[in-house]
Formats: C-alpha cells, sequence, structure tokens
C-alpha cells in the first residue's frame, strides 16, 4: 500500500514517550568516545541524547519492552483509555529485543491486554508513519475500536564501548554521536470520540530508492555467522554521504506530494515536523524546505539523538498541546535504508459537532 | 611534521583519501572526497603525530589542508 488518498483520518486520541535515564550530553559522551566535543557540537549538532545502557559500565538498564511499556502507559493515560480498549497494537523497531517473541506480544502482557491483534514492523525512521497506515487499514474494518500505534529503537544495542574508536571506519563512526534511545505511542481510532487531539488525514509511505544502494545497513547475526567471521563487520554502517544528499531532496518531494495529496496551500499550514537527522542536518532542511513560509518547526532530535521509530511519535507529543482550532501541520520522515519517504497531513480536529 | 605535503601523505596513508599537493589550499567543502568525519580522523592522527593535543577549535575553523597544517603545527 504505497498511498491510500481519500481513505478515512485516523484520530489521535493521545501520546506518550520515554526516554531512558538522565541526558548524555556532548561532552561526557566525547569524553567516552576520545572524541573532541566541538567536533560533536559542530558537525553533528545534537545535544543531548538518552541511552538504555549505563555509559561507564555497560550495564543493560531499559529493555526496548521497557521504554515502550513506559510510552504505551503514558499514551493511554492521555487519552483517558483503558488497556481493556485495545483491539490491536502495531509496533515498529529496527531494534527488537528478540526476533522472538515479538516486542509488540510482550508489550500487550505487560500492559495487561488480553486477546487483541498485535504486529511488529521491521522499521527505521519511517516506521512510525507505516504503523498509522495499518492501524489506519485495520481501523477502516472496524472504526470503533481503539488501537495503540507504537514505535521505538535501543540502539545502543550496538554501542560497542570497548574499542578503538580511533580504528573505527568513518561510515560506523558517526552512528556513535548520532543516536539514541527512546519510545512513543498513540492511542488512535477511526470514529470520532470526545476529546481526540488530532486527525492524520493524508498519509503516504513508499519506496524512493528504486535501483539506488541502501544508505543505511543494520546486520543481525546467528551463531553460523559469528563462526564463519561474518559477525566481526560492524552490526550499523551508514554512507552519511548519500544521506546528506538524498534526505532533502526526499524530504521535499515527500512535502510536495502531501500538499498536493491534501490540497492545501503551503501558506495555510502552521507547523512542520521535519526529518529527524541530526540536530544540524535537521536545522538545515528545516530552513531551506520553510523558506519564504511561516511555518513553525516541530523537532526533537537535538535533545532526544536520532531514536530511529520513536522519533515521529515525539514530535506529534509536542505538536498536540499547540494545535489550535483549524490549524494544520506536515510531517516528513525519511527513512535511508532503502530509502523510504514516509509522512502525513494533521489536522485539528473540529470542534464540538465532530467530537 | 614540517610541510602540509607531509599532512597530506599522513591523510591520504591513513584515511584512505587521494589528496594531491595542489589540495592543499584548496577549500575543504570544494575537496570532493573530504568531509567532517575525515577531519575527525585528521584531528587524531595529529595528535598521535605530534604527541600533543592540536587546538581542535581552530582546526574546526579550518577552510583548507593548509590551514589545519598551520594551526597544528603553530606555525
Amino acid at each position: 500500500m504505497a498511498r491510500a488518498v481519500g481513505a478515512p483520518p485516523v484520530h489521535v486520541l493521545g501520546t506518550g514517550t520515554a526516554l531512558p535515564g538522565e541526558p548524555v550530553g556532548n561532552d561526557r559522551l566525547a569524553h567516552r568516545l576520545g572524541l573532541p566535543s566541538a567536533w560533536v557540537e559542530t558537525f553533528i549538532g545534537t545535544r543531548t541524547r538518552h541511552f538504555a545502557v549505563d555509559l561507564d559500565s555497560g550495564r543493560v538498564r531499559w529493555t526496548l519492552e521497557d521504554l515502550c511499556t513506559d510510552a504505551a502507559d503514558r499514551a493511554l493515560a492521555d487519552a483517558g483509555a483503558e488497556p481493556s480498549e485495545v483491539a490491536f497494537i502495531v509496533l515498529a523497531t529496527a531494534t527488537p529485543d528478540a526476533l522472538m517473541p515479538t516486542t509488540a506480544a510482550l508489550l500487550a502482557d505487560r500492559l495487561g491486554i488480553e486477546g487483541a491483534a498485535a504486529y511488529q514492523l521491521q522499521s527505521g525512521c519511517s516506521g512510525a508513519v507505516q504503523a498509522f497506515a495499518v492501524a489506519r487499514a485495520l481501523l477502516a474494518v472496524s472504526p470503533s475500536g481503539l488501537g495503540l500505534v507504537v514505535g521505538g529503537d535501543v540502539c545502543s544495542k550496538h554501542l560497542d564501548l570497548g574499542q578503538d574508536f580511533h580504528e573505527l571506519p568513518p561510515g560506523a563512526l558517526v552512528n556513535y554521536v548520532l543516536f539514541g534511545d527512546g519510545a512513543g505511542a498513540a492511542v488512535v481510532s477511526g470514529a470520532p470520540r470526545g476529546g481526540a487531539r488530532a486527525l492524520l488525514t493524508h498519509l503516504e509511505h513508499r519506496a524512493a530508492g528504486f535501483g539506488v544502494p541502501p544508505g543505511q545497513r543494520v546486520e543481525w547475526f546467528g551463531a553460523a555467522d559469528l563462526r564463519s567471521g561474518d559477525g566481526r563487520r560492524p552490526a550499523v554502517t551508514e554512507d552519511y554521504k548519500a544521506v546528506e544528499h538524498r534526505v532533502p531532496v526526499l524530504a521535499r518531494q515527500l512535502l510536495d506530494a502531501l500538499l498536493t495529496a491534501a490540497g492545501w496551500r503551503p501558506e495555510t499550514v502552521d507547523y512542520l515536523l521535519p526529518p529527524q537527522l541530526s540536530g544540524r542536518m535537521t536545522e538545515r532542511i528545516t530552513s531551506e524546505l520553510g523558506q519564504g513560509f511561516e511555518w513553525e518547526p516541530v523537532s526533537c532530535v537535538a535533545e532526544t539523538g536520532n531514536n530511529g521509530n520513536a522519533l515521529v511519535f515525539f514530535q506529534l507529543d509536542r505538536l498536540l498541546p499547540r494545535l489550535a482550532p483549524t490549524q494544520r501541520a506536515l510531517a516528513l520522515a525519511v527513512e535511508s535504508s532503502k530509502w523510504i519517504r514516509a509522512g502525513f497531513t494533521v489536522e485539528a480536529p473540529q470542534e464540538a459537532s465532530d467530537a | 611534521m614540517r610541510t602540509v605535503e607531509e599532512l597530506i601523505e599522513l591523510a591520504n596513508t591513513h584515511l584512505g583519501t587521494a589528496l594531491a599537493p595542489a589540495d592543499a589550499a584548496a577549500e575543504l567543502t570544494e575537496l570532493a572526497e573530504w568531509d567532517s568525519v575525515h577531519l575527525l580522523r585528521l584531528i587524531a592522527l595529529l595528535e598521535q603525530e605530534l604527541g600533543r593535543p592540536v587546538p581542535v577549535d581552530a582546526v574546526l575553523q579550518a577552510r583548507s589542508l593548509r590551514d589545519i597544517w598551520a594551526v597544528a603545527v603553530g606555525a
């Protein structure tokens, strides 16, 4: 399903997010990695991030399941909904705690949700939008049910804190300063319901890198790979040059496609939720896309780090309290793995008549 | 390290670049294969080579390989 213009909107009833532990500033991270802090400030522009792992001891303090549970609890509370009302869960992640059981199924257990359908998507920065798209399809069948849409990543799973950072290839090194951990969630419905906070109206996600090599690759290793030596490859590599070049182009295409699908003139948009790569790149893309318009940017990456599937939820969590009646927002995400562009239009719910 | 050519050789040997002596004065942004991660790696290499810290803030402001060399050696 690449696009489904004209499908009924997704009603967002509440959102919640969770970050592990204290924020880790550039000085602390740079010191731990033996890198100059000024370099991180200047070229990455991300000020803080949160790690599920303890940077000093390497001890894992939170699992993805823990973070998703906290975020989902908060989203349910924000929506004024009970776990027993949830008919399905869609969870998006690139870093599940295990390949099986799925984090989605374990989350249902943790929340006390019995008998719900639990789907899990293997995805990156576009995962939140894909999860909302799956939720919309499910809500089309049963509009009055509630769905729980969740996205999260524990990127620190891939931080090998014992290695010599001066020897690391550039494509693997950048990951140590770009990423962070976190989870986000939203409670959604297909039908108007009292207290709806926003409507996701036009939603699009599509593969946009036909014939183009992937910009990011995350490996997983089985026992046979480890024995054959394949497990010695870096687990996460990024063609950051390609990312720098292609993401702004795909973001622009996505923005134009969403405006066309919604029939919106750009000057009627109030907020822009731009792709969240690093503090610096997001700032650049935001200023390029918003040139000539008074769109208020809603970003999180400079404080949260790039926590992949959670990002869009953090942006929604920041948008909803500001979204006044009749206001509009555009959410854009670009996943550099096999180049996926994904986004949606957001509208404030209509007053009483709709609620 | 007495010359910028030696710095270029250091980069080519350890960073996999193919910079030429003529690139010394070029704007870093004009060098097709140069980027911020190369700069980061070069700082570490220089510190190793010189046996002392280099002024990172000044290196980050440098606009050419010759600037970087001058800051690193205190020329």
